[in-house]
């Protein structure tokens, strides 16, 4: 609250000082009916103080409502968006430290919601939402944060939550669906890594060996080959994240265990003990 | 500025490696789905319609005998219970339906079909030229997919009708 007490500009007007005074006294749902006028009025439509109390308002009169509160989200993104406004008209620099912080205040904010919907509400499509709003408002702060990182952080939790989840959702493919195409994403960023490779190569074994699994044991046999040859597929495609693994790290036993379930699969009954065979030495180190 | 944001990883996002379904055999559960199918293409004689439907397992296979019990749990063949055998002798008064001879076992064959001998049971093996040397299905792997061989001839003289349609799901009859 003090930040703004000392940074008032000679420009403003009773309108401007009324507001900031609602602030204080933390009425923002009033301050901010104050700073809407103000920010239409052409006397202080133009002054950065304008927009950055009203960023201030917007922000802690979102807080007010409870952080993790998404009815209220509006007041986060009108709080964001009047930042940036300030800062373009702000040609002395006299508020760029507070709406930086009040642009990192609605990333944290954003964060937080991207994770609680990702861990907590297991939906996808809001988290990610929330997740593209942190990345524009981290980089409006810092333009050169890598956010080639922070994607493979954030698609490779998405992929492993959801690969948990297929697996422990009687492997409803949608759950399935979501891990493959986080994991895939992780991929294109960096196809190295070992993480994603493996958890791929086992999201699609398991979808195989789902097949198989929920496969009714009066099924024609027409229909045998038919689901066999879709199992085929997906073992298939497993393979060449799993050989990916094992070409990046030769001993580690999960790719190990993978490859000789894979074989197994594929009835490469051969290929299949070759793994079981490097799997057992290794055990035996 | 960087190190501003440092903080802002505000949840320890689970970032884990996720297990195989390690513990299903796939390759138990498609010949479990097999000697059930046969169940249906062939037909024994009236005197083995009742009682219980014997299939019996000559050789080790764990997850294929938990497969099978797992079978016998939930289906039947007709009004008869099915009814798993895992023991490699045949004794003299057992007449099972089917005899399932796992790889391992295969050079028990002449003298299993000997002691079969118009039983009307059905045998099944698992090794590359068995069904020409007397079982009556043979699997085998074919573009990475388990799939049979059928001998004809091999379940007439084990007296078993057959519904013509197995020689047309075979990769080979002979």
């Amino acid at each position: 609250m003090l930040i703004l007490w000392c940074s008032v500009s000679v420009a403003q007007t009773d309108s401007l000082f009324r507001a900031q005074d609602l602030c204080n006294q933390k009425r923002f749902e009033e301050a901010i009916k104050v700073i809407d006028r103000a920010i239409v009025d052409p006397q202080t439509n133009s002054d950065p103080f304008s927009w950055h109390l009203r960023s201030f308002a917007y922000l802690h009169s979102y807080k007010s409502k409870g952080q993790n509160n998404t009815a209220y989200l509006n007041l986060l993104d009108t709080s964001l968006a009047s930042a940036i406004i300030s800062n373009k008209l702000d040609n002395t620099g006299e508020y760029k430290d507070n709406n930086r912080n009040f642009i990192k205040n609605a990333s944290i904010i954003y964060y937080k919601l991207c994770s609680t919907f990702l861990q907590d509400s297991l939906n996808n499509e809001k988290s990610l939402v929330f997740y593209e709003k942190y990345k524009k408002a981290t980089l409006l702060i810092d333009p050169e944060f890598n956010m080639k990182a922070k994607d493979i952080e954030y698609y490779s939790a998405t992929g492993a939550i959801f690969s948990e989840l297929y697996i422990n959702k009687n492997f409803d493919p949608k759950y399935g669906d979501i891990a493959k195409s986080s994991l895939l994403k992780v991929l294109e960023m960096d196809p190295k890594n070992i993480k994603a490779n493996l958890n791929l190569g086992v999201l699609y074994y398991n979808q195989g060996a789902t097949l198989m699994r929920q496969m009714d044991y009066d099924v024609d046999l027409s229909q045998l080959d038919v689901i066999q040859e879709n199992a085929k597929k997906l073992f298939k495609q497993s393979l060449p994240f799993m050989t990916k693994v094992y070409e990046l790290n030769p001993e580690d036993k999960r790719v190990l265990e993978g490859l000789q379930g894979i074989y197994y699969s594929l009835n490469d009954f051969d290929k299949s003990n070759e793994f079981k065979q490097k799997l057992e030495a290794q055990n035996q180190r | 500025m960087k190190s501003g944001i440092r903080y802002i990883l505000l949840i320890a996002i689970v970032f884990g490696c996720f297990g195989f379904q390690q513990n299903y055999d796939t390759n138990a559960k498609v010949k479990a789905v097999y000697l059930y199918n046969f169940t249906r293409y062939f037909e024994w004689p009236e005197s083995m319609k009742s009682g219980n439907f014997v299939i019996q397992v000559i050789g080790t296979n764990n997850n294929l005998n938990q497969e099978l019990s797992k079978l016998a749990a939930t289906k039947q063949v007709g009004n008869q219970k099915l009814e798993i055998k895992a023991s490699p002798i045949i004794d003299k008064e057992s007449k099972p339906h089917i005899v399932f001879l796992l790889p391992e076992s295969s050079g028990s064959l002449p003298e299993i079909l000997a002691k079969l001998k118009g039983k009307n049971t059905l045998i099944i093996t698992e090794k590359a030229g068995m069904a020409k040397a007397g079982a009556s299905i043979n699997f085998v792997v074919d573009d990475n997919k388990i799939k049979f061989e059928y001998n004809k001839t091999n379940a007439a003289k084990a007296g078993l009708k057959s519904n013509d349609e197995i020689k047309n799901l075979a990769v080979a009859v002979y």
